[in-house]
């Protein structure tokens, strides 16, 4: 008897057994399981939490989490994960959320990169995660949100940024590198400005800025005019490989 | 969420019954079988929208299961004396016979019984289960042909059975 002719024997036997098995049900309901992932989470976050501390470096990455007169706009969430196709968004049990834009996807062709993100992402799930997340956001395709003037703070709420020199080798490069909101340092009345633009001179740009909630105008900007509108944006280029 | 939810909802119902059997062959212990089932899926649920789209979530649930077992063996072998491991009741024994087989395997070291279990309770072939194991091909081919030399040492009464229907 070759090994594909005792495979096929025992599989005969084997499914035979286990079909057998009809008085054997898991009678957990799905509620427990549910439970169970809560707990291993919180065990998650607290260990993470404790091995911040030890280190000393809690929050090294230049949010002002303590910053004095934030609007406490942040809410308690458990930590999480949202991924879609266009970006994945992590929640922290720090109040934290940081957010990866997937520019090169495993969806994408091999050597491309997603050209036409304001098309793509879906800028109305981007926007209610950011909210779940305790992070007041309008997420625009095509257009930039601004306030005039802008909002002091924006640097005390965007950051932490991945350095792709840092990544081990063998390790899939991520980029843009992911970015940190920290929702407890959004001042009171404002609210995070994202607008996904359109494609230009091969780039495809992704602006960020910080807005007054009642009081700023959505205009038409394209990859090259944003400089001038927006405190901070990330680009790359389109129909390449990983910049 | 609420459809992730529901996605996931639908997956527990349906896989549930058939991973803990097949755990539960491969184990042996009722008890323990419900545990390793749960804590599975409890972690597909966890990573669940990156599960969704895994093309054959029930074997990742039931390679996970065993993989928890091996850490819970070991932490036990640390924990216990052995006469209490010895003594350890509750275990499950099929009374058909098929009894020699499922005990060999369950005697098997914990790569070969994921690549048996794969191969023989999913029909996945030697590719997908190199990915799901995260080893090569080769790797796949190597722990097979041990497992079933060991296994042929082990049951020849089996072997001759089965030849002999």
């Amino acid at each position: 008897m070759n090994d594909d002719e005792m495979l096929s024997t025992m599989r005969s036997s084997l499914t035979g057994i286990a079909e057998s098995l009809t008085d054997v049900h898991l009678e957990q309901p799905v509620s427990t399981i549910h439970a169970r992932a809560r707990d291993h989470r919180l065990r998650r976050g607290l260990a993470g939490l404790a091995g911040v501390a030890t280190a000393g470096l809690a929050l090294s990455l230049g949010l002002a989490l303590a910053a004095g007169g934030s609007s406490g706009a942040s809410r308690a969430k458990a930590p999480g994960s949202i991924r879609t196709a266009s970006f994945t968004l992590v929640s922290h049990h720090n109040g934290t959320a940081t957010l990866t834009i997937n520019t090169c996807s495993t969806a994408s062709p091999p050597g491309m990169c997603m050209s036409n993100l304001d098309v793509l992402l879906d800028t109305t799930a981007l926007q209610n995660d950011l909210q779940q997340d305790g992070i007041p956001a309008l997420v625009t395709s095509g257009n930039f949100c601004s306030s005039d003037p802008a909002p002091a703070g924006f640097w005390q709420v965007v950051g932490g940024i991945t350095d792709p020199k840092n990544i081990p080798k063998g390790q899939a490069v991520a980029f843009p590198p992911t970015i940190t909101f920290n929702p407890a340092a959004i001042p009171a009345g404002t609210e995070l400005s994202i607008g996904v633009l359109p494609p230009s001179s091969g780039r495809q740009v992704v602006a960020f800025g910080l807005i007054d909630a009642n009081s700023h105008t959505c205009t038409s900007t394209t990859a090259d005019q944003v400089a001038a509108v927006a405190p901070w944006s990330i680009d790359w280029g389109v129909g390449q490989g990983a910049p | 969420v609420e459809q992730q939810r529901r996605e996931f909802s639908e997956f527990y119902a349906a896989a549930k019954d058939d991973c803990l059997r097949i755990v539960l062959v491969s184990v042996g212990d009722r008890h323990l079988a419900e545990d390793l089932v749960a804590e599975a899926f409890t972690r597909a649920w966890m990573s669940w929208p990156k599960m969704r789209n895994h093309p054959v979530p029930r074997a990742w649930v039931v390679r996970t299961a065993l993989n928890v077992h091996v850490s819970w063996w070991r932490r036990r072998r640390r924990e216990l004396p052995v006469e209490t491991i010895a003594s350890s009741p509750a275990t499950w024994q099929p009374d058909s016979v098929n009894d020699a087989l499922a005990s060999a395997i369950r005697a098997l070291p914990a790569r070969q019984r994921e690549v048996i279990v794969l191969r023989v309770f999913f029909d996945l072939d030697t590719e997908a289960t190199a990915a799901l194991l995260g080893i090569s091909t080769g790797t796949v081919g190597v722990h097979l042909h041990r497992a079933l030399g060991t296994l042929r040492t082990q049951i020849p009464s089996f072997l001759d059975q089965e030849v002999a229907r």
